[in-house]
């Protein structure tokens, strides 16, 4: 269990909130979803010098 | 609860959001802002929808109040004070029925969704934002106001399934009673501790694939990524202020649709089962009316297993406010449906064992004042109950005694029946106890041990001649 602080909005409470939030939060939540793995992509060559 | 020389209490439910701070002067309840939160209340203030809400009754009525009123608890003095209109009975969550967990619900959102649009969001979302006037509920937190921050969903999402909508889908797709679980955890429900019994078929529930499974999964996942940096994402790909309130519409929307009706429990049909003889009610009604308008008109009664809330009903003629105390959940909902319906805003119906009354919670155990702490009233309604603590929960009859004393305040009085043992409600439930248990109920040794804590002023046995109605001022 994790127990997140009062005030603290959670990080995947935010993100499921795009995802309940019909076409155009899904679509929102799908952009965010494709910029992260493009970051991983962008981030692995450097990491492996 | 500790008070400063001044006689300044701060309130121990309201240390969690350190831009505000609720105190206690007297009577009155008062609000220290800091700078920041000073800022949000006056373009609150001056905003369209916050005195709408206010003067539609949905939003606790509040005014500015001079800064010197309460001290500094940090070292800075208070940027502001309000002064907030005081709610006649404190309650918890986990003492509200179904119904009233639900429409605390819909004005919780409502008020969101009314927010948002004037560019106004709430920073939390806690069934512990909401209080009742009688069977209405009114939002308490002023301090939970803040403008919107463009490309952020609501901060208090997770707080509102945690203390709200998890509590309502236990309710409504399983028939578990949400209570016992809101009691046991200030913070409510966590989506992994309901998570395993919304397995199967039961995962299409409304809400259940989304809010519940989804959002846990969601939770672990994200586990490691700060909200700020996940702000900045959503904020990057698009999210806006309209999808946070098509959120909130769709959640208002689910909630709607969540229902529980129980099939009648044990109590609900009581009044049709209780075998008083019409000449029986006649002469308790009497004497109940006659007994709560004996002396000044009380602020407060406490009818203690108000069942269908008969006597609170007729106890509201002549009293400022009354809390209907009643253990079963299902008896609860239908009092307060009908409460509603009636538009009723001065009896407060509440789900409370007595044998096992709310304790305090929280923080150090005061965060949420324990029902005893609470309850301290000008006049007591214990009618047909003290059988049912003495006899069905084994609670000795001193201890009944005291207690009653101890509900009531200063110069208060108690209203309560006596069922004689030989009454066949008090059969039944001897039968079902070891014969000879319980040798001290009596109606002579129960006369004795209010006498002992009071003074009786008047008594009436009914026509059928198996019950007693005492009125007893207490402490005199
Ligand atoms: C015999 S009925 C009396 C109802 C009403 N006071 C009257 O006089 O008509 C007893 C009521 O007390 C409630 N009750 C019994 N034990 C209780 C307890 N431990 N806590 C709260 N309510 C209780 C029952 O649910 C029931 O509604």
């Amino acid at each position: 269990m994790i127990h997140l602080a009062y005030l603290d909005a959670g990080s995947g409470s935010l993100i499921v909130q795009a995802v309940v939030g019909g076409v155009a939060g899904a679509a929102v939540a799908a952009k965010l979803y494709w910029r992260r793995l493009v970051d991983r992509f962008r981030r692995q060559p450097t990491d492996q010098r | 609860m500790t008070t400063s020389p001044t006689g300044v209490r701060p309130e121990p439910a309201s240390f969690r959001d350190p831009a505000n701070r609720v105190f206690h002067v007297g009577d009155e309840v008062l609000r220290g802002l800091n700078a920041q939160a000073a800022e949000h209340w006056r373009t609150l203030a001056a905003s369209p929808f916050f005195p709408t809400l206010v003067s539609a009754g949905k939003v606790c009525a509040t005014e500015d109040a001079p800064p010197t009123m309460v001290p500094a608890t940090t070292g800075t003095p208070w940027a502001a004070v309000l002064r907030h209109e005081r709610i006649p009975f404190v309650s918890h969550p986990y003492e509200w029925s179904f119904g009233m967990l639900r429409d605390a619900a819909l004005l919780h959102l409502e008020i969101l969704r009314t927010a948002l649009a004037d560019g106004f969001t709430t920073k939390d979302g806690s069934a512990y934002n909401l209080q009742w006037r009688g069977a209405k509920p009114v939002f308490i937190d002023i301090g939970s106001f803040e403008p919107i921050r463009d490309g952020e969903p609501w901060a208090g999402y997770r707080q509102f399934c945690q203390t709200v909508l998890y509590p309502l889908l236990l309710t409504a797709h399983l028939g578990v009673d949400f209570q016992p679980w809101l009691r046991a955890q200030v913070d409510g429900i966590e989506a992994d501790q309901l998570r395993p019994l919304f397995g199967g078929t039961r995962r299409l529930r409304p809400g259940v694939l989304t809010h519940l499974h989804l959002h846990g999964a969601m939770q672990q996942r994200n586990a490691a990524a700060s909200t700020s940096d996940v702000k900045a994402q959503l904020r990057a790909a698009g999210y806006s202020r309209d999808l946070q309130a098509a959120t909130v519409r769709g959640i208002e929307k689910l909630v709607r649709r969540l229902e529980h009706r129980p099939s009648g429990s044990h109590w609900t049909d009581y009044q049709r089962t209780c075998g008083y003889s019409a000449r029986d009610r006649v002469a308790k009604e009497q004497f109940v009316v006659g007994a709560v308008a004996a002396a000044a008109r009380p602020r407060l009664v406490l009818d203690l297993g108000a069942n269908d809330g008969r006597y609170a009903r007729l106890a509201a003629g002549h009293a400022d406010y009354v809390v209907a105390v009643e253990q079963d959940p299902a008896v609860v909902d239908e009092l307060y449906r009908a409460l509603r319906s009636e538009g009723q805003q001065r009896i407060l119906p509440l789900v409370v064992d007595l044998a096992d009354p709310s304790p305090g919670g929280g923080w150090r155990g005061v965060e949420r004042a324990g029902f005893a702490q609470r309850a301290s009233a000008d006049v007591v309604l214990a009618l047909a109950l003290v059988h049912h603590l003495a006899i069905g929960r084994n609670v000795p009859l001193p201890e009944v005694v005291d207690w009653l004393a101890g509900l009531t305040a200063p110069g208060g009085a108690v209203v309560v029946e006596f069922v004689h043992p030989d009454d066949p409600m008090a059969t039944r439930l001897l039968a079902n106890k070891p014969e000879g248990l319980f040798p001290d109920y009596r109606r002579d040794t129960f006369e004795r041990l209010v006498e002992a804590r009071g003074r009786i002023t008047d008594r009436l046995e009914l026509p059928s001649g198996t019950r007693t109605l005492y009125r007893a001022v207490m402490g005199g």
